[in-house]
């Protein structure tokens, strides 16, 4: 059979087409060449013991510098507060500082229900499943104070759960 | 009868997609600007 397509046809299947391919080839390159993947990789944990993992230990929550640039943040998630861990006075920790340009891991786990985490104004934009951990690397380059907040509605005290990041240079 | 059929189809005029053109390319053109602007934001923050 001969197919006989009109001429607009043609032109609007190569545009659609050739927009799949585009998109499709970003997407990989994304995936496959950068490493971007989904910020819950089926790293597992105990939701009912997450202190049983290294990370979420009470001594290992909050900020610790890794290396000059380098740092992990671990948080603990549970309703309806973001567990950062204490300072030296014992005072718990709602708001931290990382000097700008520093590459930050995060790393979230919950302890009862789904929560979200979000740095508002960045990337770091994650779902916080119970079982699972969270994680994102990212380069803090742009200074500023910003709000993590919760995404993911997990009960009546969901909007009280908040905290605050600060990049300074 | 077959064939008197085949033959009236074939002898139509072709079809005036002019309209269906421009309105296929605006939606596209929208479609990918928008995604265009997403991905700008993502890469930019």
């Amino acid at each position: 059979m001969i197919m006989h397509l009109h001429k607009y046809e043609k032109i609007w299947l190569i545009f659609g087409i050739g927009s799949l391919i585009v998109f499709l080839v970003v997407l990989g390159y994304g995936a496959f060449w950068q490493g971007t993947h989904p910020q819950s990789h089926g790293v597992t944990i105990d939701p009912n013991n997450i202190e049983s993992n290294e990370a979420f230990k009470p001594e290992n929550l909050g900020l610790t510098k890794v290396s000059d640039d380098k740092y992990i943040v671990n948080i603990a998630a549970s309703a309806f507060f973001y567990d950062f861990g204490k300072d030296e006075e014992g005072k718990t920790v709602n708001h931290i500082r990382i000097p700008k340009g520093s590459t930050v891991l995060f790393q979230v786990a919950t302890k009862d229900v789904v929560h979200g985490f979000h740095v508002a104004g960045t990337n770091v934009n994650m779902m916080v499943e119970p079982g699972y951990v969270s994680s994102l690397e990212t380069v803090m380059d742009k200074p500023g104070t910003y709000t993590v907040v919760c995404n993911e509605y997990c009960g009546l005290g969901h909007h009280l759960m908040y905290a605050t990041v600060e990049v300074y240079e | 009868m077959q064939n008197l059929q085949k033959n009236n189809a074939s002898e139509k005029e072709k079809p005036d997609l002019k309209g269906t053109f421009v309105s296929v390319m605006i939606l596209g053109i929208l479609i990918v600007v928008s995604w265009i602007g997403a991905f700008a934001l993502f890469l930019s923050r």
